[in-house]
């Protein structure tokens, strides 16, 4: 056996660690690092610091954070060039047409019986069921916000209306000033439901 | 039974904190990159072109990521000497890092000492698992720099360590006299 004379490129050293290289070179690194120590200490010394970078134990995302991720669709501005793409509901699902052309999003469950273990299209369902939430969201809270049950003394005030508001999540409620808190709790009128999807 | 908007927090939240914590070594950060991938996410679903979610979640953080290095980079090469002691010393202490991510400290350390780039292809590959195509694709490079860049970033990673290393053995010595 013959050992080839040129040392292991660099990139070569981390790609064999990654199992990143292909059969002919896998084979030719293998012959080489029989017969040299260098090369055999530069392929360890990439194993220890992949290795040092496993962890066993996953991240936990902070409950705050997780909250205020939960609330982007009620907080997060859109983009300020105005909607980057149209959405058109047509027999076949959503089409949402962007920059970036055409993107359709099936409305009903795929007939296939046997869908691909893949998540692209569980994630592509995935938006519609957002964007349909969403979209329904909006309608709920543009109808329920002027027809709102007021009470008829305090249609006029313009705290009651700010009460009235529906609330889409907790960290908005820390906004409102502790006098209207007060009136707040002395309302029996349900809030509209429906504004959270 | 189509996922909404909260599931897909849920299904993807993690992934996300844990890509931003890893690059960004703090807490702070990785809650606002984590916030602001979320964000346009949802800004352009309308984008999303078939491919995984995750591949594009990796790339919206860490481009999100390298943003948010080169304008601070950019800021601090602006600002007056005097001013730099007032920039965000973001660095968590040893406790509070294990905490948040269960990575041993000194390893965190070694990784935030990394340039950023050989940062973004090291934790890509070693922790989130890309393979190396994977890794061009994300971070619009090629083949062979993604090689490259994991190379030396395991190489000054490694050096790191081992900067860090002698130090806790100098304590453990001092602590038994």
């Amino acid at each position: 056996m013959s050992i080839p004379e040129s040392h292991l490129a660099q990139e070569a050293i981390a790609a064999l660690v990654d199992g990143e290289l292909s059969g002919g070179a896998a084979g030719r690194a293998a012959r080489h690092l029989a017969g040299c120590l260098q090369c055999r200490l530069a392929v360890s010394a990439q194993r220890e610091a992949k290795a040092a970078l496993q962890v066993p134990e996953d991240v936990a995302v902070p409950g705050d954070l997780m909250s205020r991720l939960r609330a982007i669709p009620f907080t997060a501005e859109m983009s300020p060039g105005g909607p980057t793409a149209s959405l058109e509901v047509g027999a076949d699902g959503l089409t949402a047409t962007g920059p970036r052309g055409a993107f359709s999003f099936p409305l009903a469950a795929p007939a296939s019986p046997a869908p691909r273990p893949g998540q692209a299209r569980w994630l592509r369902r995935g938006m519609t069921g957002a964007l349909i939430g969403l979209g329904v969201g909006v309608v709920v809270l543009a109808v329920s916000l002027p027809s709102g049950d007021l009470p008829v003394d305090d249609a006029t005030s313009p705290v009651a209306n700010a009460v009235r508001h529906p609330v889409p999540d907790d960290e908005r409620t820390e906004i409102v000033p502790p006098v209207v808190r007060t009136l707040t709790v002395g309302s029996t009128a349900p809030l509209p439901s429906g504004g959270t999807p | 039974m189509a996922p909404t908007w909260e599931q897909v927090v849920r299904e993807h939240s993690a992934r996300v904190y844990r890509l931003a914590y890893r690059l960004s070594g703090n807490q702070q950060d990785a809650e606002d990159l984590t916030q602001e991938t979320f964000v346009r996410v949802f800004r352009s679903l309308a984008d999303f072109s078939p491919g995984t979610f995750e591949g594009w979640l990796h790339r919206i953080t860490t481009n999100l990521f390298l943003d948010m290095v080169r304008r601070r980079q950019r800021i601090r090469f602006d600002a007056l000497p005097e001013d730099t002691e007032r920039l965000p010393g973001t660095s968590p202490s040893p406790e509070q890092v294990y905490t948040d991510t269960h990575l041993d400290p000194q390893v965190q350390a070694a990784l935030d000492a990394l340039s950023p780039e050989f940062r973004v292809a090291v934790v890509l590959c070693d922790i989130e698992g890309l393979t190396y195509e994977e890794i061009a694709a994300t971070l619009g490079i090629k083949l062979g720099t993604v090689r490259s860049r994991i190379h030396r970033g395991r190489v000054q990673l490694r050096e790191a360590l081992a900067h860090l290393a002698p130090r806790r053995g100098a304590d453990a010595e001092a602590s038994t006299r």
